[in-house]
């Protein structure tokens, strides 16, 4: 029996690999996995995928033992002389295992027209609507109940339904937290809806959201964040995400020690405000360039006195997969040491064309609708939609050349002598130099 | 035995013919299917390689996060160059390659239908494929993605010239296929020998016959689609211009009512190939003919059905995803039976593991796990978290590079002898298997990983911390890895083209009557046409059968001593393609091209068809 012992090591070693295979799966960090379903949608396609799995692997199983068996039992033998029997079919066999897939399948049709329809009804009343336009490359999000326009990163209460209704200004998109749901595309003229329920235990997360419709050059970079926060937090960030923007109410913020003022009329009970944001460090170090400490003292402090409401604290190591962390251009720099002013940053910025694409709140001078709504900008923990960290540095670079930090993007190149990659040319009247770019920079930075 | 020892299948047959038969100008010229099947084999390798390439280059960009070998828009250039390329220049070529070089020989025919028609499709192939080709060496390539989905690819988001050549270019591609398909068609309909009926074809030319309908009936919708968008992009037309209202599910609809059969037009004619190895090396029939016809079939028509489950994100609603759920399904019962019948053919039999039979026996294995996770995204809840996932690259890459690939590498390996007449090396060919075997699965398994762990496809760069990094790097080590087992591959074929063992008229000890004729075959096929009277004439065929094989099996011949009469080579066909592409080529340089190039088709066509096939007969 050597074809038996021979059949027997390849089955230790498939199941060797498969094991190991299987303990790499379970010993890192999986951060998007679809696999820990955190809604009552991920759910229920989790359960039909542990169906399809199963079913599957034991269709693949006896399928690849029928041949191995075969291969090994039937190998002609030096002893074989005789021509093999002749056989043409076998009309049981044959009706047999067209019955046996049928038979699976309709194991596999029952439980998936029931999803099908479950989670294609319609939302029950009180949810909570979000409205995502697609852009590229990057999202709008509109709170119609609140009133509130923001860009590349939600809040959601965990345990309330959220419907999404999904739009797109260009070019189809598509809508993935891996975590919380299936993708749905993003249609111009179309509106797709999608929605669930994030578990009502889930504490204070971030999950990474993706587009997954190709849609051009920076189709990679474009990305979202997704926070569930607990019911109070979250009206919490809603009462400060609809105050127009406030710049100077960070300036407190360069003592860590002193914290964040909690504003009384914020909302925040007393459990929020332990999960509240930890300031920003006053410049991080990007890898590979020189360090740039912008969020100086800003002579604008006086001017506001309205505090932001609670936004997801940054630097979490255990939300480190939330933080972007692409290589930046080797080529591009800016001026070590520069300290930004937000005041003059703020007659810089409505000066500028940024006012063109940009909404700021409280700006009147800041009303263009191309690109993301800016006004809570200091509050978001990314750029680019997600391509950076959203720290005075990365932001002095992305300003400083927008372009070469994300190639293709729709957003000019701004920096005095800076070459745009889509035009071909250096920027010379009109560009910014370093020392306004540092302005800006505090400016947008103060934009809790 | 002189014939056999030429290294190449140039055989120095004297014919009829006017015109010289050898050298360049004797390949510009033919007209002859089996070498114009073996320049579509060439053409298709070449087009292989370079589609690998952009694939490797696609690898090493992924093979760690931040990855900034390329650029985003060359990387955007890179995947839609390959999928283009794989579908349209590689895998349907080289299939095209053996329906041009096996039909008529497995059905007793001299030649096809139309031999010039056939020309012309492989010229209209070449030029095509160079037309959408070059401008990826120039970072100007399409970057729509292969199913290039509107309004990304309409003008007012992809303004450069990128699109154009993708759009002009399946344009051309289509004519080639179109043409070829009718032409294949009248060839089984009406030029089979006496007693070969349609239920005692070869499989392979079974499947070929399905696949033909499959491009006569999915080819004018894509042709459909890319007139409307190459109207919107050229003529101001609005057919996908989404300001103006247009609906974007409109291209989506067209392309996949097109795409999806396609995926069966990449896929059949390598189970064919396998359904003709699996019998000659297990020594027995293939197991249930009748069904593997009907599933075949049944496979074509079910594939018209379920193009919608490409789109089941973009909320076509409930009771349209739910039917299309289950059409998808269904047609795994036809497929899963060939899979089945297959192990019985190989059942009971005595197996002779050459290399066209490992790969064979590759495919019944790989194509099984391709099956497998197609089911699983036949569930649209389910396919919610895997589409546009890489999840579906490794599905697919187990469907075409484990099913087409295999496939085809099993019909290179069975077909190579009757092709040049020399056997390719086995001990390289065993390397080649196991390489290609290993590689495949390192660089495809993992993605169905990455997949489910939320890594989206057609991204040019990912941040580290996903939990993709070693999934990824797993994937490029196997794709360097068949770049070595390709590397194999194309030493044996030159090698073995020149020095391999000569193989005889039936070296596989096959049953089918490809066989009977001498390798390489002579120019005119069969002697004498034969009788047939069953599906394998060598095994199990009657008195009749064996005569016609002993007549046929002899060489050395020339047509004129037989007093065959053979079509005159031409070039017209050649320059009908080249003025055709020409043609196109005004759309994006000059008007005046396209005059130049309308009017030498409209003269060389007419001249085409004034002139006579072949010399009259007396």
């Amino acid at each position: 029996m050597k074809g038996n012992s021979r059949l027997r090591q390849l089955a230790t070693f498939g199941l060797v690999a498969l094991a190991v295979l299987a303990l790499g799966a379970c010993a890192a960090e999986y951060p998007n996995t679809t696999f820990q379903p955190k809604s009552e949608f991920a759910r229920s396609i989790d359960f039909l995928w542990d169906r399809l799995l199963l079913l599957g692997t034991i269709v693949f199983v006896l399928v690849e033992a029928a041949l191995i068996f075969v291969i090994f039992r039937y190998r002609r033998r030096p002893s074989d002389t005789s021509t093999p029997p002749q056989t043409h079919g076998n009309a049981t066999l044959e009706i047999l295992w067209t019955i046996i897939p049928a038979v699976i399948l309709i194991f596999i049709a029952i439980p998936t027209v029931k999803t099908i329809f479950q989670t294609q009804a319609k939302v029950a009343a009180g949810a909570l609507e979000i409205e995502v336009i697609g852009h590229q490359w990057w999202w709008e999000f509109k709170y119609p109940q609140y009133n509130i326009v923001t860009a590349n990163e939600i809040y959601i209460p965990a345990g309330r339904t959220v419907n999404f209704k999904l739009n797109s200004d260009d070019v189809i998109h598509s809508f993935w937290i891996p975590q919380l749901a299936g993708k749905r595309d993003m249609i111009a003229n179309r509106t797709n809806y999608i929605w669930f329920t994030p578990d009502s235990s889930l504490g204070p997360a971030v999950y990474n959201g993706f587009c997954t419709e190709y849609c051009g050059t920076q189709h990679a970079k474009m990305r979202f964040r997704v926070f569930t926060v607990r019911p109070e937090q979250f009206e919490s960030w809603v009462a400060g995400q609809q105050k127009p923007a406030a710049f100077g109410a960070v300036a407190s913020a360069a003592p860590a020690a002193t914290g964040t003022p909690t504003p009384p009329q914020s909302g925040v009970g007393p459990e929020g405000g332990a999960a509240r944001a930890v300031p920003r460090p006053a410049g991080s170090v990007i890898p590979g360039s020189d360090s740039f400490p912008a969020a100086a003292p800003m002579t604008g402090a006086s001017t506001a006195r309205l505090a932001s409401g609670y936004t997801f604290p940054d630097h979490q190591p255990e939300f480190a997969y939330a933080r972007p962390n692409s290589t930046i251009p080797a080529n591009l720099k800016f001026t070590k040491g520069l300290t930004g002013n937000a005041a003059r940053g703020q007659q810089a910025y409505s000066s500028s064309a940024c006012i063109g694409c940009h909404v700021i709140t409280g700006n009147p001078m800041s009303q263009g609708i191309v690109g993301p709504n800016l006004t809570h900008f200091g509050s978001r923990s990314t750029i680019g939609a997600g391509s950076f960290p959203n720290t005075p540095a990365y932001l002095a670079l992305w300003l400083k050349n927008t372009r070469a930090m994300k190639p293709g993007s729709i957003m000019p190149t701004l920096g005095k002598n800076e070459y745009d990659p889509q035009l071909k040319t250096t920027v010379t009247t009109g560009g910014l130099d370093d020392q306004q770019i540092a302005d800006i920079v505090a400016y947008l930075m103060s934009l809790k | 035995m002189a014939t056999t020892a030429v290294p190449t299948t140039l055989s120095p047959h004297a014919t009829l013919k006017p015109d010289s038969n050898s050298g360049v100008w004797g390949w510009l010229t033919t007209v002859d299917h089996k070498r114009i099947g073996i320049l579509y084999l060439y053409t298709a390798l070449a087009f292989f390689i370079i589609g690998g390439l952009e694939a490797v280059i696609i690898r090493a960009q992924l093979q760690g996060p931040n990855g900034t070998l390329v650029s985003p828009e060359t990387y955007n250039q890179l995947f839609t160059m390959h999928g283009t390329t794989m579908v349209f220049l590689a895998i349907m070529p080289l299939s095209a390659a053996f329906f041009n070089f096996l039909i008529p020989l497995q059905i007793g025919a001299r030649d096809v239908a139309f031999p010039r028609l056939n020309a012309f499709s492989y010229w209209v192939y070449l030029f095509g494929g160079i037309f959408i080709t070059v401008p990826i060496f120039f970072l100007v390539a399409p970057n729509g993605g292969w199913f290039g989905y509107t309004p990304l690819t309409t003008k007012a988001y992809s303004p450069g010239i990128n699109i154009d050549f993708w759009v002009i270019g399946l344009q051309i591609l289509g004519v080639s296929s179109l043409a070829a398909a009718f032409n294949f068609i009248t060839t089984i309909i009406n030029l089979r020998a006496p007693g070969m009926t349609l239920m005692r074809m070869p499989m392979f030319t079974w499947m070929s016959f399905v696949v033909q309908f499959l491009v006569i009936l999915a080819f004018p919708v894509i042709t459909i689609a890319l007139v409307f968008l190459l109207f919107d992009r050229f003529f101001g037309t609005m057919f996908y211009t989404t300001a103006a209202g247009a609906d974007p599910l409109l291209w989506q609809h067209l392309f996949w009512i097109f795409g999806h059969p396609e995926v069966y037009i990449l896929i059949l004619p390598a189970f064919g190939l396998v359904s003709e190895v699996l019998p000659t090396f297990s020594k027995k029939p293939l197991f249930g003919y009748p069904v593997m016809v009907y599933s075949g079939i049944l496979i074509g028509v079910l594939g018209f059905g379920v193009w919608a489950h490409h789109m089941f994100a973009v909320g076509m609603g409930a009771i349209a995803d739910s039917v299309f759920a289950v059409s998808t399904m269904l047609i795994a019962i036809p497929t899963g039976v060939k899979i089945f019948n297959w192990i019985g053919t190989m059942a009971q039999g005595q197996l002779r593991f050459t290399t066209a039979m490992k790969f064979a026996i590759g495919l019944v294995a790989l194509f099984t796990i391709g099956g497998i996770s197609g089911v699983m995204h036949s569930s649209p809840p389910a396919d919610l978290q895997q589409t546009d996932s890489y999840f579906i690259v490794a599905h697919f890459h187990y469907v075409l590079f484990g099913g087409s690939i295999m496939g085809i590498m099993a019909g290179i390996y069975y077909y190579f002898p009757k092709m040049t007449g020399r056997l390719m090396n086995e001990r390289l060919g065993n390397w080649h298997f196991w390489l290609n075997f290993i590689a495949m699965n390192l660089t495809f398994f993992p993605m169905h990983y990455s997949g489910m762990l939320g890594m989206p496809r057609r991204v040019y760069t990912y941040d580290s911390g996903q939990g993709w990094d070693t999934f990824n790097l797993i994937s490029s080590i196997g794709a360097y890895m068949l770049v070595a087992a390709t590397l194999i591959f194309v030493y044996n074929f030159f090698a073995s083209r020149k020095r391999g063992e000569i193989a005889g008229a039936n070296p596989w000890g096959a049953g089918t009557l490809e066989w009977t004729i001498p390798s390489p075959v002579p120019e005119y096929n069969f002697a004498v046409l034969p009788t047939v009277t069953s599906r394998y004439p060598l095994w199990e065929g009657s008195e009749k059968d064996a005569e016609s094989a002993r007549i046929n099996s002899q060489e050395g011949k020339t047509a004129e001593e037989l007093g065959i009469i053979l079509p005159y080579s031409t070039i017209k066909p050649m320059i009908v393609a080249l003025s055709m592409v020409v043609m196109f080529c005004g759309l994006i340089t000059t008007m005046a091209l396209t005059f130049l190039g309308a009017a030498i088709m409209v003269v060389s066509l007419y001249s085409w068809l004034l002139s006579p096939l072949e010399p009259e007969h007396h």
